[in-house]
């Protein structure tokens, strides 16, 4: 029972995240490509209760206007702006089916609700990270699980069977361990067609980086089965006649669990970070379309390092989720 | 010793392997280094054509290859097209340079992780496993780039480590104990950097086989018969719980020169993973190759040495081999 | 000859090394020198000139992008090279880098003949190499020999090949050299710029053996590279940094006859992070900096009241960034969808409504955080001598633009996107270098700026080569984001792409006839302007080239960024420029004003 809860406090705010990233649109305030040029890296709206004269309101925000300097921002005390809850927006449709206009959160003219501030084309990042987390924890799960099968499947078969297979098969991860698979992702970028989605190209390099990366979990699957297979029951079963399948199902692949788990939970924060990288060589999500990769990427660039800390929100978020995740795999 | 020799054939095979396959990679990959000057106005078309035929980029792969395989056999390495000169001497210095870096930083992982990893599967203090927890997954959380960048910030902020480069300008004019603590401090952010981005996995996967042989019946039984937990850690637990590690260390030798590049990048470290990544930008293909081919001979050491010792660890396997 | 120049130093070791040489030496000088007019002359008539008087000493350290990929010359070609053997090596004339004007190099003084065909240089006599070896008219004819050998197939050559024709080069006397041009060429004395002298007596072997290529390689020893500029090689670290010292035979005094340079020591040290480039720049490791983006720009500039260096923004240079379509023409099956998008392309009014709709402030703003200069012509402010002052930016008026597409034909369907005369659609892509963060952005914007003539358009950011391979050899792409310039200030530097035969004709290549009426009328004005001499009627001709660009658009222009540097406060004589290299192109008159504080 107590294992049981344990894995719920694990299992409840993975599953808010995902439902907060499928309803994206609802819960964003903007849609993440609408831009607005006179607030490029804008702080975080402030949100008050009280006015001027320190009278309670409904929660509310002023204006951004840019200060004296030309380079920050300051409130414009003048009009408070209400924030009001399912208010009519910019229209989408929820989860490919409703046709609505309904946002969770706004605010009135002429305010913007920015919640974590903007980017440097002043759109508004709450809205980007929580469409942005659609992409990436999927690219997450959709490479680690290409990676986890063919590994799972080709590491037990070397592990279990030795000789030419296991030589075999040992030496291709070799092979796919040594090879420069930038210049694969380079020449797959250059030849697919330019006018695919972002969204498509990027999922395609995912998989094709998930298929690539099975070498290293397959080598730990088969130091694992190499053992368990010397095992003294499985000798045993073996000795009572018992055909490889029945083995491998029975006695090895459940031996491999704790490395297959170890893995998913390396593997998955991983492969959310690859998009980092594939940010870094130009080869992530491209713009307009927001992803934790590409995102993070803006950290790159010193000024933003420096000076805009909420642009480090989908980092927070990445080290939250990571967290998340190995807790999980650790209680399973 | 027919069996390392054989194991040595096979590695020769992979060098082979890759380098075809790399030179496959590099022609699917479009554009050639050439392509840049096609955007120079004082340069013709021309002179273009000119100098691609005279590296011989006009002809069919194979011949390339073969061309190639040539230079290797005389210890060149091919030409780098960028550095006019031999890819041999180019990444010679360069590779020592990361070596130093990776080697240091590696070792000093495997030193905290070992003890750290055994010591946290041991524990039973709460405190101690949430620490433990939420620290590995909070440094394996944190991509090595932007730890990389975050050590940067550091350096800037308080102004007490140097930015970039292995030693000061005026090293040479430093006697011995100003020359070590030139090196110190300049070795600080990177090593610590790299460490830090290694470590975790390590840590996670020493705990990993610490935690299932700890719960094993023998040791179990073993604690039954009242031997001292540390003789029992690290004289019982350790040796079962080593197999995956030794592979593990294995491969920790093997990305000795792959592992630091963005690393190198972002804190100027003269190693091989900048020069590698403006190869690759630029198409300069035989130094691609030339630090491809490098790292693959590194990698077939570190999985050498790995089942060299896997074979002196566990009786098991030297039975069956 | 070295012999008299280490005799003098009167060391015991040094006069047996003498005495050894004039035992050889006999030998080889009849060899090298076979009209044996060879003396020695002492610097007779050194360049003075007529900057701050200085005080010698101190190390100069800048950071360079990339690690130099040779110190040859002959071969080099991207920046990093070109920076570090610009101070080693000097020309016949140069291009004063503020002024944009020629002026007297290591060419005393030159006549150009009426007809601008022909130039005869007077060197400057008793100049010598940076190992103290006479540089007279036989090392000019062996430089011009060497760049201008097709086997040798140095970059350089195209400068030098007029018309097909090969420059040709005469020797008169010993200080003495005649230029003949195949063809007339307007303000021809500016290819000398930029054309490095080399020293036969190092150079001749690698060049007889056909090995001129791979000579004065990174594993050249330093003592080997030897050359005309202020400052020669001392060390040279693999990806880490070098180091040049102060060349004590250099030609430039001061007024007061100190010889230049003032710096001790100049240092490169390879940082490949633009980021790490500020950084090191505000820790003091580094004394220059330039290349700075605009958002390094501010942040420097945020702290620079704390802080002991001063900034500059030298406002526009001369890159200007464009966005362009495909207008070449394409065959093939696979290449439909894009001749059928090329029928909007072609058409101007298409375009001038692109162009009315970028909001290019947008982009000064956003990209450049107001550090860079909308542009009219493709010819930047920067370049103040030549551009047309007449044309103005285009303003963004969204208005305008609908007007223009529904006169041509185009309608807005229901969903509020744009549709052509036949029904379909109006998508297209902009690739970009995904490298240039910049052009990403400014491709952001457009993207949205024509999202409100309800085009749709898809970003496409690709790696470098693979662009480029798109544009200059498959002609597959719809439209691109690019940026020229950089070179030479000349209209002559610009035939290339202004050209319709040229080979940066990018919107259209391959062409043997002009395909448009304005197209021909262009290369009618360029070849005119190559032939005239009087500057003012350039001039004329010139603008006219520029108007027909603006009002023809095959280039749509966006911005020129400004060029940004920084220096420590003590560096005096910094007089940073727009061209390259825009802070050490006057190096050997730098010198620091205190001794700093270490």
């Amino acid at each position: 029972m107590r294992r049981r809860r344990k894995i719920l406090w694990a299992v409840v705010p993975l599953a808010a995240l995902h439902g907060l990233v499928l309803l994206a649109e609802f819960f964003a305030p903007y849609h993440y490509a609408t831009q607005n040029r006179m607030l490029p890296y804008a702080p975080p709206t402030p949100v008050h209760f009280f006015d001027q004269e320190g009278r309670f309101h409904r929660p509310f925000v002023y204006e951004l206007v840019p200060d004296e300097t030309g380079m920050g921002y300051r409130e414009d005390l003048t009009r408070p702006c209400s924030i009001r809850f399912f208010v009519k927006g910019e229209p989408y449709r929820l989860l490919g089916l409703f046709s609505t206009d309904r946002h969770l959160l706004g605010v009135d003219e002429p305010a913007r609700l920015l919640l974590l501030g903007t980017d440097g084309f002043g759109r508004d990042q709450l809205s980007r990270l929580l469409h942005g987390g659609r992409i990436s924890l999927f690219a997450g799960f959709l490479a680690a699980a290409l990676s986890l099968g063919i590994g799972l499947a080709l590491g037990s078969l070397a592990g279990f069977y030795g000789r030419w297979i296991d030589a075999v098969i040992m030496r291709g991860a070799e092979l796919f361990m040594a090879l420069p698979w930038l210049y694969l992702l380079l020449g797959a970028r250059a030849f697919l067609p330019l006018s695919i989605s972002p969204v498509q190209t990027f999922l395609l390099l995912v998989s094709l980086i998930g298929t690539i990366g099975w070498a290293r979990p397959a080598r730990l699957i088969r130091g694992v089965v190499l053992s368990a297979r010397e095992r003294d029951y499985v000798l045993a079963a073996k000795g009572f006649g018992a055909g490889d399948s029945y083995l491998l199902g029975r006695h090895v692949l459940p031996q491999t669990l704790g490395v297959v788990y170890t893995q998913a939970a390396l593997l998955i924060p991983l492969y959310i970070l690859a998009e980092v990288t594939l940010s870094f060589l130009g080869l992530g999500v491209a713009e307009p379309e927001p992803s934790w990769g590409n995102m993070l990427g803006e950290l790159q660039k010193y000024h933003v390092l420096t000076s805009y800390w909420w642009m480090f929100s989908p980092g927070l978020v990445l080290v939250v989720v990571f967290i998340v995740y190995h807790h999980l795999a650790r209680k399973l | 010793m027919r069996w390392i020799a054989r194991r040595l054939l096979h590695g020769l095979l992979l060098l082979l392997g890759v380098s075809v396959l790399t030179f496959a990679f590099t022609e699917i990959a479009p554009g050639d280094y050439f392509d840049e000057m096609r955007l120079d106005p004082r340069i013709s078309a021309e002179t273009v054509e000119a100098l691609r035929s005279r590296y011989g980029l006009d002809r069919p792969l194979h011949e390339r290859y073969l061309r190639w395989l040539g230079s290797v056999l005389r210890g060149e390495f091919g030409h780098s097209f960028a550095y006019h000169t031999s890819v041999g001497s180019l990444l010679w210095v360069r590779a020592r340079n990361t070596l130093l870096l990776t080697g240091l930083a590696t070792g000093l992982a495997w030193l905290i992780a070992v003890p750290l990893g055994a010591w946290a599967a041991a524990s039973k203090r709460r405190w101690v496993r949430a620490l433990f927890g939420g620290g590995t997954s909070l440094l394996l959380a944190i991509p090595d780039i932007l730890l990389a960048l975050l050590f940067l910030l550091l350096a800037v902020r308080t102004g007490w480590f140097p930015v970039g480069g292995m030693a000061s300008l005026d090293y040479p004019s430093f006697d011995a104990w100003g020359k070590v603590k030139d090196l110190v401090h300049h070795f600080a952010l990177p090593v610590t950097a790299m460490t830090l981005a290694t470590l975790p996995v390590l840590v996670r996967h020493v705990h990993a086989s610490m935690s299932e042989v700890l719960r094993s019946p023998f040791l179990l039984s073993a604690r039954g018969f009242g031997i001292p937990p540390r003789r029992l850690l690290f004289r019982y637990a350790l040796p079962v719980a080593a197999n995956p590690l030794i592979s593990l260390f294995g491969h920790s030798v093997g990305s000795l020169l792959s592992a630091s590049l963005l690393i190198e990048v972002v804190l100027s470290w003269p190693g091989i993973g900048p020069l590698l990544l403006e190869s690759i930008l630029a198409r300069d293909v035989h130094v691609v190759i030339g630090a491809v081919l490098m790292s693959t001979v590194l990698l077939i050491v570190g999985n050498l040495l790995a089942d060299v010792l896997l074979y002196a660890a566990d009786p098991r396997i030297r039975v069956e081999s | 000859m070295a012999v008299a120049v280490q005799v003098t130093h009167g060391t015991i070791l040094r006069t047996l090394v003498a005495l050894l040489f004039w035992a050889v030496f006999p030998l080889i000088s009849t060899l090298a020198q076979s009209d044996g007019a060879a003396g020695e002359v002492t610097l007779e008539d050194p360049l003075i000139t007529n900057h701050r008087v200085g005080r010698k000493g101190g190390r100069l350290v800048t950071a360079l992008r990339a690690e130099p990929s040779t110190f040859n010359p002959v071969v080099a070609l991207n920046i990093p090279s070109q920076t570090v053997i610009r101070r080693m090596t000097a020309n016949l004339i140069r291009i004063n880098r503020k002024t944009q004007e020629t002026e007297a190099a290591l060419a005393k003084t030159w006549d150009t003949s009426s007809d601008g065909r022909r130039f005869t240089i007077y060197l400057r006599r008793g100049v010598r190499f940076s190992d103290g070896h006479q540089f007279d008219a036989d090392d000019v004819v062996f430089s011009f020999e060497l760049y201008l050998n097709p086997e040798v197939a140095s970059p350089i050559r195209d400068l030098l090949v007029i018309g097909d024709k090969p420059v040709r080069v005469k020797k008169i006397d010993r200080f003495t050299i005649e230029f003949e041009l195949p063809e007339p060429l307007a303000a021809g004395e500016r290819l000398f710029d930029g054309i490095a002298m080399l020293p036969k007596h190092i150079l001749k072997d690698s060049y007889i053996r056909g090995e001129i290529g791979s000579a004065w390689s990174l594993d050249t020893a330093e003592k080997e590279i030897v050359g005309l500029g202020p400052f020669r090689m001392k060390e040279y670290l693999p990806g880490s940094r070098c180091v040049l010292e102060r060349n004590p035979h250099y030609w430039k005094y001061d007024q007061e006859g100190n010889r230049l340079p003032y710096l001790d020591e100049l240092v490169f040290v390879f940082v490949p992070d633009q980021s790490a480039h500020v950084i090191r720049f505000q820790a003091g490791d580094t004394d220059i900096i330039d290349r700075v983006s605009s958002e390094n720009f501010l942040i420097l500039k945020r702290q620079s009241r704390r802080s002991a260096y001063r900034l500059r923004d030298l406002g526009p240079g001369t890159i200007y960034s464009f966005l362009f379509f495909n207008l070449n023409v394409t065959s093939g099956k696979d290449r439909q969808s894009l001749r059928d998008k090329q029928s909007w392309f072609r058409d101007l009014s298409f375009r001038k409504a692109v162009s009315a709709a970028i909001d290019r402030q947008g982009v000064v703003k956003l990209a450049y955080r107001g550090l860079a200069s909308p542009l009219a012509s493709h010819v930047t402010p920067g370049v103040a001598r030549w551009v047309n002052s007449e044309l103005s930016v285009q303003p963004r008026s969204i208005a305008v633009a609908r007007d223009l597409l529904r006169q041509a034909g185009f309608r807005w369907n229901r969903a509020q996107k744009l549709v052509d005369k036949n029904g379909a659609v109006v998508e297209f892509s902009i690739i970009t270098s995904s490298s240039n963060s910049q052009r990403l952005q400014m491709a952001t914007i457009i993207q949205a700026d024509l999202k409100e003539l309800g085009m749709t358009v898809h970003v496409v950011p690709i790696e470098h080569r693979a662009l480029i391979e798109r544009i200059t050899r498959e002609y597959d792409f719809e439209a691109s984001i690019m940026a020229f310039g950089g070179g030479d200030t000349d209209p002559n530097a610009q035939q290339t792409m202004l050209l319709s035969s040229g080979y940066l004709h990018f919107w259209h290549l391959g062409q043997t006839q002009p395909s448009t009426v304005w197209e021909a009328e262009i290369d009618r004005l360029m070849k005119e302007q190559v032939r005239t001499i009087d500057p003012v009627r350039r001039k004329q001709l010139f603008d006219s080239v520029q108007e027909l660009m603006a009002e023809n658009l095959p280039l749509i222009l966006l911005v020129s960024p400004h060029i940004l540097v920084g220096a420590r406060g003590e560096i005096d004589n910094f007089n940073p420029a727009v061209l390259e290299h825009p802070t050490l192109w006057n190096v050997e008159e730098l010198f620091w004003s205190q001794q700093r504080s270490e």
